[in-house]
């Protein structure tokens, strides 16, 4: 048997043939996403160059991943730290991943996040856990106009379509990453 | 003929002429008018009606504060009432009316109310319309409603978009006058954040209205110069048409951009309106000053304005207020309009002085009355004289506009809307803010200053003190020369004896000088009881025209210092701010977030209807073709799922992965019954408690690993578990090695149960799921046929064989596809929550309709699962407390009719046969009631005093207040069908 993965906003985004403006967001298809749970500092993670760590709260991690497939990233990360106390648990189904871009971004995540996202305040490899569209997620600065948003699967839809809207000003477009 | 455009002058561009309409007149302004500005250019004085009299009223002021000129604008469905014109921008093809007169401005019939007069003072509904008392909802209140009052609202929905959004910033400047330009330079040039933010649609507040020279240069000239370097830094955000309109904690500021609300069709990819929440580390509040208006009989007639309106006029759009112009005055801003408007033309009729001598020189030939005041105003629809009286002598003198200064008060309310109290100062004769701590400062004008030089000195000293609190110096930058500043100060005339006419202090809601006086008869003294007594201060204005000669004159009145009387309180919003901005996007379908399931797609088509489950849509139930409502639908999902195999989606249920050394002791304290010692491999279920002894609520534990559990919580109270988990966690056992994350969201869970379950699971499943394999409450990891990982418990809610199946969310839907051709050939049915929860009730399972915070675990028949044994857990100490051991608490307990064809419902009160309905009488509740297509007949679950003892008994089902009729039922068992759990372990 074979079972075909089906994407949260796979009806809302539809396939080919999108415009992609200067101001684009992409919705990852397949990221691989993973809790860390660890009493102390996850130091032994630092050398996995493919895995970006963005804390959640005190203990608590994600570790995103756009290259290893979401079981082995949380196997690898789980081998990584195995004898130090520490919990991996697989998140890649339970995270919708997006990434939004453009000269316009921070206007456009200023009408979705309260937090401060000005460079001096929120520099590039910062991430932190904030409310964005009422949802709690994950935000990453991966560039100096560029930024990663992490929602639960389930509220996925909601804060894509909000976030489109507050994107519709500056001709906000959008596509999955292998669109 | 009396107000006209001048050719020439001001800040409105004559090459682009704008077409507008007021009521149904056909009239054109310029490019840089207010609606105010280009109504009164077409002469048009009289604006609106009073609100309580009806009579004719002008426009006052040049801005935020006019209480008159109210007009409704737009059409249709965008019409917005209550638009004060003073700040309305004009565009090509606005539409406006004007409010509260019928059938026309000019003839309207409520004025009427003006003759009535000595009837409707203030407080006359109270006093008037109090028998009879039935009368005062249904015929009164609406009557006085329609009566009096301002524009209406429109019914239809709103077409137009909002917005909210955040900024933050090292300063935000509130006001772009000399003051806040300063700042905002000063601070800019530093490298601050500087957001600069002010109500008007061009920056430049009252030097827009000057005639100085700053730095040799037109005064707007030096504001278009300071504007564009500010602009040219990306350290600076400029908001015009931005009103700021509260200061809230944590230095956050309230302000409403005005989008669109300048442009006939609005663009569909802009808001209209945006909210901001504005974050600064330190503000400076550069509001200015308001000028007063005086206390004279007529005061209200149209052609009366403020001075300083008029200079604003003249200055800025180039509009005389009048041809043949009297001016009333206390101070200098009198003689400054009097100068500017002569200078343009106008013919001072005289200027009237308060004061006992004359302020300041004027042109030959101009008329001075010092020592004087103004009694009686002249004409009907606009001023065409007045009466001026001294010593005992009275002279009429004629004019087209009448206009008055009675001072200036700084506009300090932003500064006070968090407690603090206004300050009297005797030397400026206002009310000033009284030191409001670090983080919000006050410059020019809004601080009490009054001449432009020492305004911009002062913003930019302002900034320059934020600066070195925020840890970045800066320097001030050269201070511009300003020549032809006059002097503002004024002596206070709250009073202006001898009126022959009302002498209006709150235009807005036509309280004038006797109200004050009926107050303070009756007793209602205090201005925070004067006020509620009068309405003065209320309504859109909030009094910042008239508050403070309300103040003076109560203060005369009793014989004391405005100081003793104080001020009401200040309280967002500066302004009137719409609900639609408020909203945002958050309307109708929007108004909260949704949560989708994983199954949500195999749900729709498989036909289901959906209900909201808190923030989810959750699959109800699935009709079928020729089914008559949804009974019908749920009835044939029950049978089927008790006779063959029924799916169903489960994964809106709370998840959490719990870890740690300590993770066993950590839930075996947070549980009620024992989970020390739940073996690798099993599920258990489990009752939280709260601290006071009632069940808090119920779930699944599953234990992985020594180490490594799963938990499940409700669908309603996921988010409060984990919460509840965190605290206990941080805040009562920290030296427990325990961490948690949710994984509601990583798994699609589906519930597959009846008889022949485990024949369409072992289809799909690699692993052995024979009953000797994975018997009833094993749980653990298993593999699907392909290699899918999943995770499996045989669990049950239904009280049938069941399974609950998750797989990873994104294979949900496919998985379920697959089980649901698996189970083709046992006739599998799809079913929803609502067959769900018949079947719960037919096997007597309790949910938050039983759990609702008042019930024990012995209340819910769970007494076996409040392990006394246990050491400790939370909610043991206080439960042996007397209340919840009494023997006639209330126990759950099944209900079935004695007549088999009646229908209980749920919320029913239960009463003893022949006992009077009373709540002493009360024996209990009905909780959960629903058709059992088992049994053919409707159950229900209750609660009912000493319950179980009571099996058998006949109770009367008491449901009146909803008027249904009385039913007799049998006290049973809770648990309708197979209560020796025989089917669990098939």
């Amino acid at each position: 048997m074979s079972f075909m993965p089906r994407h949260i906003l796979e009806e809302r985004i539809g396939d080919f043939g999108r415009p992609v403006h200067a101001d684009h967001l992409t919705v990852l298809r397949r990221p691989a996403i993973a809790s860390v749970l660890a009493g102390g500092p996850v130091e032994a993670l630092s050398g996995m160059a493919e895995v970006s760590l963005r804390p959640v709260g005190p203990g608590q991690w994600l570790a995103v991943s756009q290259s290893l497939p979401g079981s082995l990233l949380a196997e690898s990360l789980a081998a990584a730290l195995a004898g130090l106390g520490a919990h991996v648990v697989d998140q890649s189904d339970g995270f919708v991943l997006m990434h939004i871009a453009g000269p316009n971004v921070r206007r456009i995540l200023a009408k979705c996040i309260a937090v401060d996202l000005h460079g001096d305040v929120f520099a590039i490899g910062q991430a932190a856990a904030m409310m964005c569209c009422h949802v709690a997620a994950n935000v990453a600065r991966v560039g100096a106009d560029a930024f990663e948003i992490a929602v639960p699967r389930s509220y996925a839809d909601d804060v894509f379509e909000e976030i489109v809207e507050m994107g519709r000003e500056f001709s906000l477009t959008s596509a999955f990453d292998d669109a | 003929m009396s107000a006209f455009r001048l050719s020439h002058g001001g800040l409105v561009d004559r090459s682009r002429g704008i077409g507008f309409r007021f009521d149904g007149d056909d009239l054109r302004g310029y490019e840089g008018d207010t609606l105010a500005s280009a109504l009164l250019a077409s002469d048009r004085l009289l604006v609106g009606r009073s609100f309580k009299y009806h009579r004719p009223r002008g426009i006052v002021t040049a801005g935020s504060a006019e209480p008159n000129a109210l007009l409704t604008i737009g059409t249709g469905a965008r019409s917005e009432a209550n638009t004060r014109a003073t700040v309305q921008e004009l565009y090509d093809g606005l539409v406006a009316k004007s409010q509260n007169r019928w059938p026309s401005l000019k003839h309207d019939f409520g004025a009427i109310n003006g003759l009535l007069s000595p009837f409707l003072g203030a407080g006359f509904y109270y006093k008037t319309f109090m028998w009879p008392a039935a009368f005062w909802e249904k015929v009164y209140e609406p009557m006085i409603r329609r009566a009096a009052g301002l524009g209406r609202a429109v019914m239809e929905a709103d077409p137009d978009r909002y917005e909210k959004a955040w900024a933050h910033c090292d300063l935000l400047v509130i006001g772009a006058g000399p003051a806040g330009l300063m700042a905002a330079l000063t601070a800019a040039r530093a490298g601050a954040r500087v957001i600069l933010a002010d109500e008007g649609f061009r920056l430049g507040g009252s030097l827009l209205s000057e005639r100085v020279s700053i730095g040799n240069a037109a005064a707007a000239d030096f504001v278009r110069d300071v504007l564009q370097e500010l602009a040219s830094l990306d350290t600076v955000t400029l908001m015009p048409r931005t009103t700021v309109f509260g200061w809230y904690d944590d230095n956050v500021f309230g302000a409403v951009e005005k989008v669109q609300k300048h442009l006939a069709s609005p663009s569909p990819d802009l808001p209209v309106e945006r909210l901001w929440r504005i974050a600064a580390k330190a503000a400076i509040l550069a509001s200015g000053a308001e000028e007063r208006p005086l206390v004279f009989g007529g005061n209200d007639r149209p052609g009366v304005m403020m001075a300083s309106a008029a200079r604003t006029y003249l200055n800025r759009f180039g509009v005389g207020a009048g041809r043949k112009v009297a001016v009333f005055t206390n101070g200098g801003s009198g003689y400054q309009a009097a100068r500017d408007l002569a200078s343009q033309g106008a013919e001072i009729a005289a200027i009237i002085d308060g004061r006992a001598s004359a302020g300041e020189a004027m042109p030959a030939g101009t008329r001075m009355i010092v020592n004087a005041g103004v009694t009686k105003t002249l004409g009907r629809h606009r001023i065409e004289g007045l009466v001026v009286e001294r010593s005992g002598h009275e002279e009429t003198i004629d004019c087209d506009a009448l206009l008055m200064s009675g001072g200036w008060s700084p506009v300090i309310h932003l500064a006070c809307q968090r407690g603090a109290k206004p300050v009297w100062s005797e030397e400026l004769q206002a009310f000033v803010a009284p030191d409001v701590g670090p983080r919000l400062w006050l410059a020019g004008s809004a601080a009490g200053l009054s001449g432009i030089g020492d305004c911009l000195r002062d913003g930019s000293a302002k900034a320059l003190d934020c600066l070195a609190a925020l840890g970045k110096p800066g320097s001030a930058p050269e201070m511009p020369e300003v020549e032809g500043e006059y002097d503002a100060g004024f002596a206070p005339l709250w009073y202006v004896p001898g009126a022959r006419d009302k002498a209006f202090v709150d235009f807005q809601n036509d309280v004038h000088v006797r109200d004050l006086s009926l107050a303070q008869r009756e007793g209602f003294g205090h201005i925070e009881h004067t006020k509620r007594y009068t309405t003065l201060g209320m309504a859109t204005d909030q009094g910042k025209l008239g508050n403070v000669n309300t103040v003076g004159i109560v203060a005369g009145m009793r014989g004391v210092s405005p100081a003793e009387i104080g001020t009401t309180t200040f309280r967002p919003f500066y302004t009137p701010v719409s609900f639609g901005a408020m909203a945002g996007t958050a309307r109708a379908e929007r108004a909260r977030p949704t949560r989708t399931s994983p199954l949500h797609g195999w749900a729709k088509k498989n036909g289901a209807q959906f209900v909201d489950a808190g923030l989810w849509f959750r699959s109800a139930w699935f009709p079928q073709s020729g089914e008559k409502g949804w009974r019908q639908s749920v009835d044939r999902e029950v049978l089927a799922v008790r006779a063959n195999v029924g799916l169903c989606d489960v994964s809106t249920l709370g998840k959490i992965e719990v870890f740690g050394r300590d993770a066993a002791e950590f839930l075996n304290r947070v549980y009620s019954n024992a989970m020390l010692k739940l073996p690798v491999g099993r599920a258990r279920y489990g009752l939280m408690l709260r601290e006071d002894g009632m069940v808090y609520d119920d779930g699944t534990v599953s234990r992985f690993a020594e180490d490594h559990f799963l938990i499940t919580t409700t669908t309603a109270y996921a988010t409060e578990a984990m919460a509840h988990l965190e605290f206990c966690a941080q805040a009562l056992w920290p030296n427990l090695d325990v961490r948690f994350v949710s994984v509601s969201d990583q798994w699609a869970q589906m519930s597959l149960v009846g008889p022949k379950a485990r024949l369409v699971l072992e289809k799909i499943v690699e692993d052995d799921v024979s009953n000797a394999a994975f018997p009833f409450l094993a749980a653990r990891a298993v593999t699907l046929k392909g290699g899918l990982k999943a995770r499996l418990f045989r669990i049950s809610f239904s009280g049938e064989l069941a399974y609950e199946l998750a797989v990873p969310a994104n294979y949900g839907e496919a998985v379920a596809d697959v089980l649901m051709e698996a189970g083709r050939p046992h006739d599998i049915c799809p079913y929803g929550v609502e067959a769900l929860n018949v079947m719960r009730i037919e096997k007597g399972h309790v949910t938050h309709a039983e759990i609702d915070g008042r019930t024990t675990p012995d209340d819910l028949g769970l007494g076996k699962m409040f392990a006394a044994s246990k050491p400790d857990f939370i909610g043991k100490r206080l439960s042996s407390r007397f209340g919840l051991t009494a023997a006639d608490r209330l126990q759950l307990v099944g209900l079935r009719p004695v007549d088999k064809a009646k229908e209980l419902t749920a919320g029913a009160h239960l009463l003893k046969e022949g006992a009077k309905p009373s709540m002493a009488n009360d024996q209990g509740h009905v909780t959960s009631v629903c058709f059992s297509p088992v049994l053919g007949r409707s159950i229900g679950l209750a609660l009912l005093k000493s319950g179980r003892e009571r099996y058998g008994e006949k109770i009367v089902v008491w449901d009146k207040l909803r008027g249904h009729d009385e039913i007799v039922a049998e006290v049973c068992s809770p648990v309708f069908v197979d209560p020796e759990n025989s089917k669990l372990h098939q």
